[in-house]
């Protein structure tokens, strides 16, 4: 496309107030670029004069405005380039001219001086107009064959509910159960926790209203006693082998190579060839990733619902409880079986059990820990299951010890309605010990709410034990990817299925697969009917995004995706590793295979590409790298005290939205920073700071999410990934005799728009403190 | 020997202290916010918390044997406060009935006193007696019970011989004091075995004199009803239970006067207006009707707190006691004869009620009461 430029400067909101808007528009016009100003650019007579340069054949737009946050769609022109240049919140309303005044005529005159304020604007508006010319509009990326067809993998109370749901806005689903019948645990129950108002009364198990229900759409098909033995390809083009359980087949997934088995005997890593060799001997019999299966079934989006298995003791965990000791000590699972099947006895001699105790939390050690896997919903159950022996006998007592009783939102009317029951008892507590007494148990518990220690007699106990994951065990969805089966262990999550709780619900780190219910966390049947709701509207914006060929989260609508330069890859695997999502596999050779449909559009490849061949159509190591080189770098040449010059490299997610806040609260910071946005700090090249450094900027930093323990990076792993290369940038700082301080990286929430402004004074301040880059001037 | 740290809910327990007004027990979520709202409260080991989980668990020995459910003069503070409107006051009120009927002998009595459809017995009773009685030694010529008496002036032991009267009351009133000793007696042994169990004494025993000297303490402490007056909540009510106790007070030290004028001066009443005593019966007399009249209004406009039978019954009986003695001394003054033999009867039946069913209507609280607070103050509880 020819480039027609146009430059467009608003006044208004203070602008044209604090800058000097001709001397911008020079710096426009020095590039050859027309340039027009208007008080009020977003306004009807500012939008109609873009609109008719733009009828007049401009297509390359800088608008020289308020932040790209706001008025987005004010300032969308489409079938253009565009750049929002940020003089509103980013110059002057964080430069504010009451702390950085602007210069007297005289001073203009006598040219020793120079406006910090008026610097930025102009750097800014050259950085913009340099983008425009190495972008280029994106097109979107068209999968050849499209399924709209939607795979739900468990046919519990979760995966029944994402299928009508699904089916009920017209998409075909099929659900796929290894057990021979569908219902899941659900079907396995006496009575079920209240789903509605007034959410006081244990109700008869609601599955099999919903079996009736799923029959009723011909658009579900459900498949029994089968697996998923490969899910390959990508969003929209899924071709899914299924399988019976335990069947062995040619395209049951690869495994990668155990850790243990890339090394050699002294522990040293295997060469690649040698790795790869080991790799084929372990997976023999089973077809490579990248072999499609001729007779898989085409899926446009997966649901995985495979919900929970009881957490099974091991052997002498729970001694102290009399668990695998006492036959009357039994799991809540089991306890509920025996519930389903009829009234509460002791598994011992099959007498009543009119004393039972609900133990929900292990005791014994030194914290108050629940059971592994225990949650909100194993305190509900314990309630549950204390009504049960209320119902079944009219002198039954229930106890429950916990160390934790939750009850979130309205199921706490449950708890207020349970406890009114005159044979339920309930402490605080730490169970120490169950003991045999004649045909009964002891149950003694320390440091309850009754006193120091306190002593029960009980018929039978039971454990509140937890609901593990299925991906505990089991990838289950055993995708055909290079990185593995199953989704990447973070570390975070004990083996749910999930990505970050509150912002990412339903996304896991595979797009295009949704999780819901049980094997995100541990719920309700009311809770995993909501989360099968999320997950089948996730899975149905996947379709009709990749559909049309763009992003489908957190960058919705996206239409850029990578493109790499092979020529020059030299194999080295790095993208396909660091993807947090694992949209590249590799060939034998190791070259990467690009699923764009898979991608998240973050950049994490093109940030780790050591040759730079990796980019996007309005974002690569070319534009970035030219708005480096743009701002303008005084020396001791132009001014006798010349500024720092220093570089911030911003995450676009979280921190730059924080310094637009900062903006709209007139909090100072700087005026010799100059920052860019980028997609995520995962995408930051190293090349950029190289760069920054050697044309003499005197500082690089980068702003981005918080990771960790706590991570709020959208792209799970970005703002670590970035850490770690910042980290290996020091040595590289050192050859050139640069002090490592000049390159750091902070961490910033969205919300902490207090602190942006001390963070970046802090670290202009440290700078200033080494002195000038002695590459400056060169 | 039971395990002390064996707990056995009795189920049965709880839902006798749901019926006698702590139906609101099983809401309690232990938060505490009643014993820091409570000011009368102790600062170690606190009520009523720990008395609201006993309760919910049916720990019958852990309430109805503790000195602690008596230091709560149900100011209602804790009940205001209750993020769960679980009414700890309400409930401890009710585990202080409980106690009550638990300590009194016999127990069928205790039982009659406090089940409404026995009222009109509780009724019938003194009737019963005063005729049964007076007719008897009429047959064998001691005429103390005369239906026609004569004479200008009112006098109503003309009617029903003041004798009659005291053979009636004395030895009632030794009736209530075994029954209070025999009560007591356990009532102590429980409060001092609770209180080693929960530690909430150092004292071994209960020593007579330290016991006596402690009661010494406590007395202008009740007198001036210091502890009531602490409460928040129910302030008012301190102010009407001040009029009624002091004009019981009152009462008792003219019965006393009277009592001695009659056996030791041979003289006999009506005693005249201007005479000290009559004054100090007549203000008391006053002041029981006003502060009970005081009690009932409070307890109707109260609706967040529970008002049962038995506050009920001893707020009738007072106010009956009280008015019935006030119109019989108007009528007599007024010289409406028939009337006035009539109410004065009436006034006997209420007195007996009040009197001879004492240890077991909610009024044994003034036993039971100052007995724990005497306890406390005399075992260092802090």
């Amino acid at each position: 496309m020819d480039k027609k430029y146009g430059v467009y400067i608003c006044t208004g909101c203070g602008i044209g107030d604090s800058l000097d808007i001709k001397a911008l528009s020079d710096v426009a016009d020095e590039e050859g670029h027309p340039v027009r100003t208007h008080e009020f650019l977003c306004g009807k007579a500012g939008l109609d004069m873009v609109q008719k340069d733009i009828a007049d054949g401009t297509n390359t737009l800088v608008i020289a405005a308020c932040s790209r946050r706001v008025n987005f769609d004010t300032f969308r022109f489409d079938g253009c380039l565009l750049d929002r240049v940020n003089l509103r919140e980013g110059v002057v309303w964080s430069h504010p001219r009451s702390d950085f005044p602007a210069l007297t005529e005289e001073e203009k005159e006598a040219g020793e001086t120079f406006d910090r304020v008026q610097m930025m604007a102009e750097d800014y508006l050259k950085m913009g107009m340099v983008r425009v010319g190495k972008i280029n509009l994106p097109e979107p990326y068209k999968l050849d064959t499209f399924s709209r067809n939607i795979l739900v993998i468990g046919g519990g109370i979760t995966g029944i509910s994402a299928a009508i749901d699904a089916a009920k806005a017209g998409y075909d689903v099929t659900i796929v159960e290894k057990e021979p019948h569908i219902g899941g645990y659900a079907a396995k129950m006496r009575k079920q926790l209240p789903v509605d108002d007034p959410y006081e009364e244990l109700i008869p198990p609601i599955i099999n209203a919903k079996i009736d229900e799923l029959e009723n759409h011909s658009n579900i098909t459900v498949k029994t006693n089968t697996v998923v033995a490969r899910i390959a390809g990508e969003p929209g083009n899924f071709t899914v082998t299924l399988k019976k359980p335990d069947e062995k087949i040619e395209f049951d997934v690869p495994y990668p190579l155990p850790e243990e088995m890339k090394q050699d005997e002294s522990g040293k890593d295997l060469d690649v060839e040698k790795q790869q060799e080991l790799y084929l001997e372990y997976n023999k019999g089973k077809a490579d990733i990248l072999t499609i299966d001729p007779d898989g079934e085409k899926f446009g989006a997966v649901i995985l619902a495979a919900g929970w298995r009881p957490y099974q003791p091991e052997e002498g965990e729970f001694e102290h409880l009399g668990y695998g000791k006492l036959p009357d000590v039994v799991t809540n699972c089991q306890f509920e079986e025996m519930a389903a099947k009829g009234k509460v006895t002791r598994p011992s001699d099959g007498k009543e059990a009119k004393s039972v105790a609900f133990v929900q939390s292990p005791g014994k050690g030194e914290d108050d820990s629940d059971f592994s896997y225990a949650s909100s919903v194993t305190s509900l159950v314990g309630l549950k299951q204390a009504k049960y022996v209320r119902e079944d006998y009219e002198d039954g007592k229930a106890f429950i010890f916990y160390q934790h009783m939750r009850t979130p939102g309205l199921s706490e009317n449950f708890y207020k309605s349970l406890q009114q029951d005159p044979g339920i008892f309930m402490t605080k507590g730490s169970v120490v010990s169950v003991s045999k007494n004649g045909e009964g148990m002891i149950v003694e518990v320390d440091d309850t709410l009754l006193g120091e220690k306190i002593k029960v007699k009980a018929d039978l106990v039971v454990l509140g034990t937890g609901m593990v994951p299925a991906t505990v065990d089991d990838p289950v969805v055993n995708l055909a990817y290079r990185q593995g089966p199953s989704f990447r262990d973070i570390g975070l999550f004990d083996g749910y299925c999930d990505s970050n709780f509150i912002c990412f619900p339903y996304e896991t780190q595979r797009t295009g697969i949704y999780a819901a219910g049980g094997i995100r966390r541990s719920m309700t049947m009311e809770e995993s009917m909501d989360d099968a709701t999320g997950a089948a509207l996730k899975a149905i914006q996947c379709l009709e995004c990749s559909n049309r060929g763009v992003s489908v989260h957190p960058r919705s609508g996206d239409m850029t995706f990578p493109d790499f330069f092979f020529q020059r890859c030299t194999q080295c695997k790095r993208c396909t590793e660091e993807c947090p999502f694992g949209a590249l596999d590799d060939d034998e050779k190791g070259t990467p295979k690009p699923n764009p449909s898979r991608c998240r559009r973050c950049g994490t490849c093109m940030g780790a590409c050591p040759e730079r061949i990796i980019g996007f159509e309005d974002y690569n190591i070319d534009s970035i790298g030219s708005m480096v080189k743009a701002v303008g770098v005084p020396s001791e040449d132009d001014y006798d005290e010349p500024p720092m010059r220093v570089l911030g490299l911003v995450c676009e997610n979280d921190a730059y939205p924080a310094l637009d806040i900062a903006g709209l609260n007139r909090l100072s910071y700087s005026a010799d920073v100059r920052l860019i946005p980028v997609r995520c700090l995962g995408s930051v090249n190293v090349i950029w700071i190289k760069d920054a450094l050697s044309q003499g900027m005197d500082g690089v930093f980068l702003l981005g999410c918080k990771y960790g323990d706590d991570y709020q990076c959208h792209f799970v792993k970005g703002s670590e990934l970035a850490d770690i290369r910042m980290k290996k940038i020091g040595d590289a700082l050192a050859s050139l005799a640069l002090e490592e301080e000049r390159v750091t990286q902070f961490q910033i929430a969205i919300d902490e728009y207090d602190k942006v402004p001390k963070i970046i004074n802090e670290f202009v301040e440290s700078i200033e403190e080494l002195g000038p880059n002695p590459f400056k001037g060169f | 020997m039971a395990d002390k740290y064996l707990l056995e809910p009795d189920v049965e327990f709880i839902n006798q202290i749901q019926g006698l007004g702590g139906d609101t027990l099983k809401k309690c979520f232990q938060c505490a916010t009643c014993s820091v709202a409570c000011p009368i409260s102790p600062e170690t080991k606190p009520f009523p918390r720990k008395e609201m989980i006993a309760a919910s668990w049916g720990l019958k020995d852990r309430l109805v044997g503790n000195a602690d459910i008596w230091l709560c003069h149900n100011c209602g503070d804790c009940t205001a406060l209750c993020p769960r409107g679980a009414k700890p006051g309400d409930v401890l009120g009710a585990v202080r009935s409980y106690a009550i009927e638990e300590y009194a002998t016999p127990q069928w009595l205790a039982k009659m006193v406090n089940d409404p459809k026995m009222l009109p017995v509780l009724f019938l009773i003194p009737v019963a007696i005063f005729l049964v009685l007076g007719l008897f030694l009429k047959a064998v010529g001691v005429n103390w019970l005369n239906f026609s008496p004569v004479g200008e002036e009112i006098v109503h032991s003309k009617f029903f011989h003041t004798w009659l009267v005291d053979l009636i009351f004395v030895p009632t009133s030794i009736w209530v004091v075994a029954i209070f000793a025999l009560g007591l007696q356990r009532f102590m042994k429980d409060i001092h075995e609770n209180a080693l169990l929960e530690g909430k004494t150092d004292k071994e025993t209960i020593e007579g004199l330290g016991f006596l000297a402690a009661l010494g303490r406590v007395i202008p402490t009740i007198l001036k009803h210091k502890k009531f007056s602490e409460c928040g909540e129910n302030e008012a009510r301190a102010t009407s239970h001040m009029m009624v106790f002091y004009s019981f007070l009152g009462l008792f030290i003219v019965t006393n006067c009277f009592f001695f004028s009659l056996y030791v001066l041979q003289a006999h009443g009506p005693y005249p207006q201007m005479c000290a005593v009559k004054w100090l019966a007549n203000v008391s007399g006053i002041a029981l009707v006003i502060g009970s009249c005081l009690m009932i209004k409070d307890r109707l406009s109260k609706t967040d707190e529970v008002s049962t039978y038995k506050d009920w019954y001893l707020l009738f009986i007072v106010l009956g006691v009280g008015l019935t003695g006030m119109l019989t001394e108007m009528t007599r003054l007024g010289e409406l004869a028939g009337l006035s033999y009539f109410i004065y009867f009436v006034h006997l039946v209420f007195v007996f009620n009040l009197f001879v069913f004492l240890p077991f209507s909610k009024l044994a609280h003034l036993v039971y009461r100052t007995v724990a607070m005497t306890y406390v103050e005399y075992a260092g509880r802090k």
